[in-house]
């Protein structure tokens, strides 16, 4: 739970730089689950009702604790969070005036976005050690990316799509 | 308002969405529109609050229920943007249970890369928006070579470089 609390209370910019920041917790220095359990609960995440990170963290706290590791990870993610969305709600007029404040928000939000190309890396070079077969790694990322970025396709067919494809495409 | 009623409507709003924002337009539809609860600056400020602070974009569902019904509508936001994520566990149940055949490893392997597709077509936007100038440009450099290959702590990437963000504001 701690794990979840600091990470879900001090990464900024929404869902994706969290799970970033919860796999290099969770798999890289706790050990606690896989890069295929990672990758799963990002993937059905992405077709969870809602908001991604918390249908992410009840996914990995419920591999990890079960039922109550899945409600004790959406909760210290979310309730630290909420209150200071709140807090911020009320007074946001008066500090987004603040140099500073807003300067360390930019230097995180850097951080964020190579946090979040590290993860991309670390997932693709996985799957690519795993089944070692570029033309597969190229045409299910590339194709995502390609989609979504060029085309404007949302995250649901695309992953839906993927599922059907690589379910008919055997490995080799 | 009656809280649960509040409850109710954001909870649809979060149910029929697959992202953190992509349920503002219901919000809006529900709360602006047709029961004018809300002012469209509020729904604004409640975004920008959501947006601003750590966690989930999502979040501005609290600021939302804060707004019409003070800290019980906040708990009302906070409960409508938690019980989506729960719908995850029974899917990663049925996953689980097939995840030895090879059709059904090959279909988590394509949804795992294209989940790596989707992730970086999300993170480019994020990224653009970060890299102010030259500075912002070095943090994602040296934040995605220092999370790829090392095994340090991401909140000390975050840490250092929000200290950075504010040390360089000084100087100036």
């Amino acid at each position: 739970m701690a794990v979840f609390f600091r990470i879900g209370n001090t990464t900024f910019g929404g869902g994706d730089p969290t799970m970033a920041a919860l796999r290099r917790e969770l798999i890289d220095r706790k050990g606690w689950i896989t890069q295929e359990d990672y990758g799963v609960a990002y993937a059905l995440a992405r077709i969870t009702p809602g908001t991604n990170i918390l249908a992410f963290c009840a996914a990995v706290g419920a591999r990890i604790l079960k039922l109550p590791g899945a409600l004790a990870a959406v909760v210290a993610v979310t309730l630290p969070s909420a209150a200071l969305a709140v807090l911020f709600t009320v007074g946001y007029e008066s500090w987004r005036s603040n140099a500073l404040v807003m300067a360390a928000i930019g230097g995180t939000a850097a951080a964020v976005a190579g946090m979040m190309f590290s993860t991309v890396w670390l997932l693709v070079r996985s799957q690519f050690k795993a089944i070692n077969a570029i033309w597969r790694v190229a045409a299910f990322f590339g194709g995502a990316f390609f989609a979504t970025w060029k085309l404007g396709i949302t995250p649901v067919p695309i992953i839906a799509v993927a599922a059907l494809a690589g379910f008919l495409w055997k490995e080799e | 308002m009656n809280v649960f009623l509040l409850y109710i409507l954001l909870l649809k709003a979060t149910m029929t969405s697959f992202s953190g924002l992509a349920s503002l337009p219901m919000v809006r539809n529900d709360f602006v529109v047709e029961r004018h609860l809300l002012a469209d600056r509020q729904l604004n400020t409640a975004v920008v609050a959501g947006r601003t602070g750590p966690g989930p974009n999502g979040l501005y569902l609290v600021s939302v229920g804060y707004f019409v019904a003070g800290w019980p509508g906040a708990a009302a936001g906070l409960m409508a943007v938690m019980t989506p994520a729960f719908l995850i566990l029974p899917l990663m149940y049925w996953v689980g249970a097939r995840a030895g055949t090879p059709r059904v490893r090959g279909a988590i392997r394509a949804v795992i890369l294209a989940s790596a597709g989707l992730l970086l077509s999300a993170s480019l936007p994020l990224a653009r928006d970060a890299i102010a100038g030259p500075l912002p440009l070095a943090i994602v450099a040296v934040a995605f070579a220092v999370l790829s290959f090392t095994r340090i702590d991401s909140a000390w990437m975050i840490l250092g470089a929000a200290a950075l963000g504010v040390a360089v504001k000084l100087a100036r």
